[in-house]
């Protein structure tokens, strides 16, 4: 009777077609329709395409010219570096320590979790808060420590330098930093489950060796957590690639001065705010290919090993 | 006698069901949303509309902004607009309306001939069609605010309607030099209120209307309209260059900067009617603090010519009208809200277009400066920005940060953005 499952298809394809007609619907039907928009000339949202563009690439060779999209997509190289190293690394450190204390471990599992389950809006909305100008938690903070100059003028009232946590100095902490902090508990976790699968007898037979705490680290979790931490890596790379809702809370339309844009918040503005919808979509398509591109390296070059 | 008196309920019942129209569920979209003035108004109004009809009102609004008028327009593209909408009656409707989208006033008096009557027909908005398609709600005035406090504290007056160019040069630096900020204004943000006023400046209350030309090729037409927009941009940067905005102008928001104003550390605000409800709402203690002032003139202008006019009205979509069920319910909700009664409530300094009037009554220290200041007005019209799209308003605005900060000319940023009106 269970090998009858096997013999007979029909039943596997019957499970598989709704998923493939919501794939087709919701996926490639729009993914198609927006290389065709690509070469439209759309006026606004849902507007039908009035013509082709003369000449067709022109959205193309713009995306070559554009200065906002060079800053764009420095912006997001960037992010992707501050990704690989702070994200995945310190959820990597993390994970280790963790994994080392034996009271509390559930708790810390919950208190770095926790940023994923909080929508970004809200993040956003207490970052900036936090960032703000005059008052702001850190300005403040910094103004008790008198790491900020301050005035008292002759009608005695007190000017403070405050820091411009938004200026072209300082924004890219400014936007990178929640980024960082918000997805640090979903690597951990990943690398906590990881680290969890590691079987303890290696561990106990290293012990027997003489092996310390940092050699069990280097020679046994590390190269046991490769397929993970490869996992990790792609993930973090391509997720950055689509990093949208918390810098357009925090910073809006490029803030500061054009120099705020990143690959997801220009293709937004562009073709929420521009109406731009044609060239939107050539950004769009843009992000597709470099995240098929940069997933294939970060593939290639942390090529999950056969061997654990 | 039983199968009569059952046959009488049953047709009772079912004329019942007829006459009695059932309630329903109307979706709004306003502008009354986040910190508007007017959001405990319109919740109010909405409250007694409910009450009253039994109907159930989904508001869908928020704060008006580039981004909720392209949200708006985009619900149109994709047939989600709502039952009735609250919005601008000037070029920002055309796509709706050229849509057939929206229901013309006319065509609903055919079926409700009290539909609006107690509004001025000759104040109606007027569609590319001819057609007027908006009841319209309160008007709106743009002034400058001043902080009375500040202005005390560094010796100066409360200017009059004769404030001159250069007797605000000379006292913004007075209130820099005191430590204060002299004008609260996010440059990132709403730019858009100090444009109005320094292209009037440096042309006339006659001409604010007209709009910069490009050639064939896509080069601007430097004939006087595009030289007093430059000249206005020119001016912006003068200010800027001398440190009179907040020193994160380029980064702040525009709650920032008016909670600036608010707290007395700025001087001066150009803002709308719409601000008055704020300051009533979040500084009632030192509502006294604030007064409507004029914003400073030179050339032509006179202090006393402000920007003004009714901008937003209600409209009922095509899609409410061919609901069976909805039409009633969208037409007596348009009616309710603009009632005399319920625009009176809105209301205190701006115009309206009832045939009676509006009577607010009880006016508070703020609401009657800005009463005074209207009483001394001498002229007013409407805002440019509305007369181009939002594609170019959109670019213009946002390069005035560049434009102030050297990375961009003012001619380049003026060509660049009436290439896409």
């Amino acid at each position: 009777m269970t090998s009858m499952i096997y013999k007979r298809k029909s039943p596997l394809f019957v499970f598989l077609i709704p998923t493939f007609l919501m794939l087709a619907i919701f996926l490639y039907y729009p993914f198609v329709q927006n290389i065709i928009n690509t070469i439209m000339n759309i006026g606004g949202l849902g507007r039908a395409a009035d013509g082709m563009n003369t000449p067709w690439y022109v959205n193309y060779a713009t995306l070559l010219k554009d200065p906002n999209m060079r800053t764009a997509m420095k912006n997001t190289c960037i992010l992707i570096l501050c990704t690989i190293v702070f994200q995945v690394g310190i959820a990597l450190i993390l994970a280790l320590l963790v994994d080392t204390i034996r009271v509390g471990a559930q708790f810390f599992r919950t208190v770095y979790f926790f940023p994923i389950v909080i929508s970004a809006t809200a993040l956003g909305l207490m970052f900036n808060l936090i960032f703000l100008y005059k008052g702001g938690m850190v300005n403040q903070l910094l103004l008790s420590m008198g790491a900020l100059d301050s005035e008292i003028k002759s009608n005695g009232k007190m000017i403070v330098s405050w820091l411009d946590w938004k200026d072209q100095a300082h924004f890219l902490f400014t936007m990178f930093m929640p980024v960082m902090w918000q997805y640090v508990g979903f690597y951990f976790v990943i690398i906590v489950t990881g680290l969890n699968n590691i079987n303890q007898d290696l561990f106990e037979s290293a012990s027997l060796d003489g092996a310390d705490g940092w050699q069990k680290t280097r020679y046994i979790t590390l190269p046991m957590l490769r397929n993970v931490l490869c996992t990790c890596l792609v993930l973090a790379i391509t997720g950055a690639l689509k990093v949208f809702d918390l810098p357009w809370v925090m910073f809006g339309a490029g803030m500061p001065q054009n120099q705020g844009w990143l690959t997801g918040t220009y293709m937004y503005d562009q073709t929420f705010n521009k109406m731009n919808v044609d060239y939107g979509s050539t950004i769009a398509v843009l992000i597709v290919v470099l995240g098929v591109v940069l997933s294939n390296v970060a593939n290639r070059i942390f090529r999950p090993s056969e061997d654990y | 006698m039983k199968r009569k008196l059952a046959l009488t309920l049953a047709l009772t019942l079912a004329v019942g069901t007829q006459v009695m129209a059932a309630p329903v569920s109307l979706n709004v979209v306003t502008s009354y949303g986040g910190d508007d003035g007017n959001r405990a108004n319109f919740e109010a109004a909405v409250a007694a509309y409910e009450a009253e009809t039994g109907n159930t009102i989904n508001d869908g609004s928020a704060t008006s902004n580039e981004e909720w008028k392209a949200k708006v327009l985009t619900d149109f593209e994709t047939g989600s607009e709502p039952d009735v909408l609250f919005f601008f009656t000037n070029a920002d409707a055309e796509p709706f309306v050229t849509a057939d989208k929206v229901v013309s006033i006319e065509e609903i008096r055919a079926e409700y001939p009290d539909y609006a009557a107690n509004m001025k027909d000759s104040m109606l908005a007027v569609a590319s069609d001819g057609k007027n398609y908006a009841v319209p709600s309160a008007g709106f005035w743009e002034n400058m605010f001043v902080n009375k406090s500040v202005l005390d504290a560094c010796g100066i007056a409360v200017p009059g309607p004769d404030y001159t160019w250069d007797q605000f040069l000379a006292d913004c630096e007075t209130i820099k030099e005191n430590g204060y900020t002299p004008i609260a204004c996010s440059l990132f943000e709403v730019p858009h209120y100090w444009f109005e006023f320094v292209v009037m400046n440096n042309g006339t209350i006659d001409n604010q209307l007209e709009v910069p030309t490009v050639d064939e090729e896509g080069k601007l037409v430097m004939d006087a309209v595009a030289e007093k927009w430059i000249a206005g941009l020119e001016d912006i940067k003068a200010l800027y260059e001398a440190g009179y905005f907040p020193e994160n102008t380029l980064t702040a928001t525009d709650a920032e900067t008016v909670e600036l104003f608010g707290e007395g550390e700025a001087a001066f605000l150009i803002d709308g009617s719409w601000k008055v409800g704020y300051f009533v709402e979040n500084h009632a203690d030192t509502l006294e603090d604030y007064v409507v002032s004029y914003v400073p003139a030179k050339g032509e202008r006179s202090a006393s010519e402000a920007i003004g006019g009714i901008s937003m009205g209600y409209f009922v979509t095509r899609k409410a009208w061919d609901d069976a069920e909805k039409r009633d319910a969208a037409v007596s909700f348009v009616s309710c809200l603009t009632s005399d009664e319920v625009l009176s409530t809105f209301v205190t300094t701006e115009v309206t277009a009832l045939v009676n009037g509006a009577s607010p009554a009880g006016l508070n220290a703020l609401q009657q400066s800005a009463a005074d200041a209207n009483a001394a007005i001498t002229g007013v019209v409407g805002a440019v920005q509305d007369t181009i799209t939002g594609e170019c308003k959109g670019d213009l605005f946002g390069n005035i940060q560049n434009v102030v900060t050297g990375s961009m000319t003012a001619e380049e940023a003026v060509e660049s953005a009436i290439k896409l009106n």
